[in-house]
Order: structure tokens, then sequence, then C-alpha cells
């Protein structure tokens, strides 16, 4: 049967036996009222999910796995964080059916969760400090640590946020001479390949003078080949004519004759 | 003592001319001359006298070979001959006779129906004279350049286009340089070879300010800066620079923008060595004469550009 069908049977049976799934029904008993307990519950069930995440960064071997994991505790953090206020404002309201010491108890839970929030490893040091703005520009140093973290509002608003501090002069400077050392040798590379490039460019025209002299050169040669080949198969046949045997045993024969008729002809003289 | 000992029958370069001129020579025994087999006696007569350095023996040789062959109805071989002799005459020192043997190789080559060893005939003879005849030389490097460019071989001119200009530099008949880089430019642009055409472009402004003539180098470069291949080029924004330190009449500026510049390095040695003598002369009237007319040209542009 198709995945469909799986689905819809798998449907029918939970609704069927709906009576017997605790967990959801806590959920359900839930008031939808109440907000605090709602937001409560979900930024739990974040926390609880972003300690997961930090854990399995912490055993993770793989180096961007765990720049990514890292990553994503920290945004979650961050989200948390700006989620407490939030539950912070519900906590006082009042709600119907919850006794007094629950609603007394609402601030601590409120604060209890706010530290979970901040004990979660991210994978930097601990303890976050609130560094001065120029510190997110530095390049990563072996000395210094890279620190990023959310600027709350107020700090924001400081004037003295956005002024040099000594750290970011340094900076500053250090960014200006690796740029100016660049610069130089960016020049010179620029120097060597404009002399390469007009190395190139005469090779090019010189190539092109040479190409239809070769052409040339080419076309020669094949006709001197040619001739060639027929001027040999023709003397190779001339030769094999002068050496056939038939006029080598004609040869012999006439020399022969001819000495026979020196002897006779000396003979009669002879006499 | 030595050389009688290794002198044989084979080896001995006056016999072979005798036996050679005794083929030829004309008497009561001998009605025609016997061309056929007196040139090879002539040809290895030359070769001998040449390993023997007697140059005069040598240079006759190749003379009676290069007569030989003609007869032979082979004007390829002549010619060749008549080369051989024209650089021994050069050796000798006798310059007219160095002319008249490279013409009559060029000529017997044009007659074996093969112009490009004839231009180059013309050009090898130029060169051959730039000592002795430079007026002479000049005549024949624009014969040759003038073959080439009927023959549609501009390629194989650069060579001659390059001594001519370089003999006209060292004449100091700067626009006749000047001309010669611009022809070369134009043969430079029917083969396409663009980077050899902005380098001739170049070479002759830089030439026309040697020359301290700023209104034709404007001109030239007012002219030159039509052609695509050129204005898009990096000789092109030299020579505005080079022109424009020229119009401030400021020769620092204009020293300043040889040295930096790295199109100068890439040109003719000869040019380069104009180039770094520049600016000759007071240029400094220059910018008087020309800030006047500069700034109108400069506000026309402006108004113009108000688009």
């Amino acid at each position: 049967m198709s995945v469909i069908d799986i689905l819809t049977r798998v449907d029918a049976l939970c609704q069927k036996y709906e009576k017997y799934d605790l967990d959801r029904q806590r959920d359900a008993q839930i008031s939808s009222t109440d907000g605090f307990l709602k937001l409560y519950t979900v930024l739990n069930a974040d926390v609880e999910t972003t300690l997961q995440k930090a854990n399995e960064a912490a055993t993770e071997k793989n180096r961007a796995t765990v720049a990514a994991l890292n990553a994503e505790v920290r945004r979650s953090k961050a989200a948390l964080r700006n989620e407490i206020p939030k539950l912070e404002k519900l906590a006082p309201r009042k709600v119907k059916g919850l006794s007094r010491e629950e609603m007394e108890a609402r601030p601590d839970l409120v604060l209890a969760l706010a530290e979970k929030i901040e004990s979660i490893p991210e994978g930097t040091n601990l303890g976050n400090k609130r560094s001065s703005w120029g510190n997110s520009k530095s390049a990563s140093n072996n000395k210094m640590e890279i620190k990023i973290d959310s600027v709350s509002p107020e700090d924001v608003m400081r004037p003295e946020q956005y002024e040099h501090s000594e750290e970011s002069k340094g900076f500053r400077q250090d960014y200006e001479t690796r740029k100016a050392r660049q610069d130089q040798g960016l020049d010179t590379i620029a120097e060597g390949l404009s002399t390469l490039r007009n190395m190139a460019q005469d090779i090019n025209e010189e190539m092109d003078r040479q190409v239809p002299l070769i052409d040339e050169i080419d076309s020669k040669v094949d006709y001197a080949n040619a001739e060639l080949r027929t001027t040999n198969v023709r003397l190779k046949d001339t030769v094999n004519k002068m050496r056939s045997s038939r006029n080598f045993c004609i040869d012999i024969i006439l020399l022969c004759i001819v000495l026979g008729i020196a002897g006779y002809l000396y003979n009669v003289l002879k006499k | 003592m030595g050389d009688i000992k290794h002198r044989d029958k084979e080896n001995d370069p006056d016999r072979m001319m005798r036996k050679g001129d005794k083929l030829t020579k004309l008497s009561l025994t001998r009605w025609t001359s016997d061309w056929a087999r007196a040139t090879p006696y002539y040809e290895q007569a030359a070769n001998l006298f040449k390993i023997a350095k007697k140059t005069e023996k040598a240079k006759e040789a190749h003379e009676r070979a290069a007569m030989g062959q003609e007869r032979l109805a082979s004007p390829w071989h002549a010619g060749k001959h008549m080369e051989s002799a024209g650089a021994l005459a050069k050796e000798l020192g006798l310059w007219n006779e160095v002319a008249d043997f490279f013409r009559r190789a060029s000529e017997l080559y044009i007659e074996s129906g093969k112009p490009q060893p004839a231009a180059e005939a013309l050009s090898r003879g130029g060169r051959a004279l730039e000592d002795g005849l430079p007026d002479e030389a000049v005549k024949m490097y624009l014969e040759a350049v003038g073959i080439f460019e009927e023959e549609q071989r501009e390629q194989m001119a650069f060579d001659t286009y390059r001594s001519a200009t370089s003999l006209y530099i060292k004449l100091q008949r700067y626009t006749d340089a000047a001309t010669m880089l611009l022809r070369w430019g134009q043969s430079a642009d029917k083969c396409k070879a663009t980077s050899t055409q902005c380098k001739t472009c170049v070479g002759a402004v830089i030439v026309y300010l040697y020359a301290q003539d700023f209104k034709q180098a404007e001109q030239c470069q007012n002219d030159l800066s039509m052609i695509d291949a050129y204005f898009q080029s990096e000789q092109n924004r030299f020579a505005e620079q080079l022109l424009n330190a020229y119009r401030e009449g400021n020769p620092e500026e204009v020293k300043h923008v040889v040295k930096s510049s790295g199109v100068i390095n890439h040109l003719d040695h000869m040019i380069i060595r104009l180039a770094k003598q520049l600016p000759v002369g007071d240029i400094s009237h220059l910018a008087e004469s020309s800030g006047a007319g500069g700034e109108a040209a400069a506000e026309g542009l402006e108004e113009d550009d108000l688009t």
C-alpha cells in the first residue's frame, strides 16, 4: 500500500486511542487563557533543544559542524533572552484558578529560566563581557578572542560606544599598514604582468607572421615528396629491367658466341 | 709551405677559376662559352676563396658564378650569388658595388617570380650600406618597403621598417622617422597587429615631440585617436598624459610621466632613448600659448556636456 494509505490508517488509529494519550491530555489541560504558562512552556522547550545542541557541539569532531551548531545555539540564546522580558511582564498578571503561592513563584520561575538560558554553553568563553563595539572588527588574532554578543538597546544609544577607543585605534592602524603592504605587492605583480602581456602579444604577432610561411613550406614539401615517390618508382622499374635475368643470360650467350668466333678465326689464321 | 702541401687539385681555388675562365673565354677553338660546365667551377672557387679569406677574389668568383647561373636561366641562384658578392663587397668597403650587387640580386629575384626575397635582398642591402652610403641605404629601404606593401606581405616588412626608422633617427631626420613609423602603423593595422600598431603610433608622437614640433605631435595624436584600436590602448593614455604635461609647460611633469609609465619600457630601444631625453628645449612657452586656447576648449566642452 502507498504512503498516503499508511498515513490515513495511522491517523485513524491515533484518533481512536486518543484518550490513552496522556501527554496530549496534559497539554490540553493547560488553559489557553494562561499566557504566562504557555510562553513558559514554549521557552522551556526551546531551552531544552538549545541545550541539546550545545551538548552535541561539545562532542562533535568536525569543526565546521561545531561552528554551525554553536552559531545556532547563540542565535537561539539571543532569541530566548529577548523573550524573557515578555515573560516577566506576563508573570504578575492574575489568572483564574491559580493559587497564591504559584503566583508568587512565577517571577522566581522567570529568573530561573533566565539563568538557565545564560548557562547554556556556546563554545566561547563563558561569562560574556559586554565589550566595546570595536572588538567586532578585529581580525582573528591568537591573543584576542572573538566575542560576539548581543548589544542591548541602552548600550546602542550610549554615545561613547561609537568613539575610538585605544584598541580600535590600534586596529585601524594595523589595517592601514597591511593594506599599504598589499598595495605594494600588487603593484609589483602588476608590473610583472604587464611585461608578460607585452611579451605574449609580441609572440602572438610573430606566430601570426610565421603561419603563412609554414603553410607554404608545407605545400612545397608535399609536392617534393610526391615527386620523389614517382621518381623512385620509375627508378626501381628501370633498374629492374636492366638487371633482369633474361638480359643477363642473353649477354653471356652472346659473349660465348663472340669468343667462339674469335677462337675459330684465331685457329684459321694460325694455319 | 703548409699551403702548398695541402693544396691539391680539388682544393685550389685559383685552378678552379682558371678552369672556369678557360671554358668561358671565347677564342678560335671555342665559339660559345660553356657556362653549364664553368659555373660549378666558379662556385667552388668562390667557396674556397671565402674559406681562405681572399675576399676580393671570392667576390669576383661570386660575380662570375652569378653570371653563369643567369645564362643558365636560373635567376634564383644568380640572385643568391649576387647577394654573397654584395656582402663581400661590403667587407671590402666598395659601397657603390655593394649597392649595385644588391639591386641586381633583387632584380634577379623578381625575374624568378619571387618578390618577397627581392624585397628582403633590398633590405639586406640597405643594412649593409648603413655605414657607407646612408642615403643610398635609405632609398633601398624605401624600395623594399614599397615592394612589401605591393605584395600584401606587410608582416615581413616590420623588420625593414624598424631598420629604416633607426637609420632616420641616426641621421636625425626626425620627420622622416615619424612618417616611417606611421607607415609602419598602417601596415600593422592591415595585419591586425594591434600591439605593434599602438607602439608605433606612440613612437611617432614621441619623435615629433623630440623634434620640438609640438603642433605636429598634437595633430598626430588627434588623428591617431580616431583609430579604435589605438584609442583604447594604454599607449594612447600615455600619449595624452605626455601631451598634457607639455601643454602645461612643465618639464618636471614630463619627466615624471615618462618615468612612471610602464608603456615606455616596451617600445623600441631607440625610441626609449629619445623619450628619456624629453623634454627637449624650452616648453614653458607652450603653456601660455596653449593655455588660453585650452581654457576656451574646456569651456566649450562643458557647455556641450549639459545633456
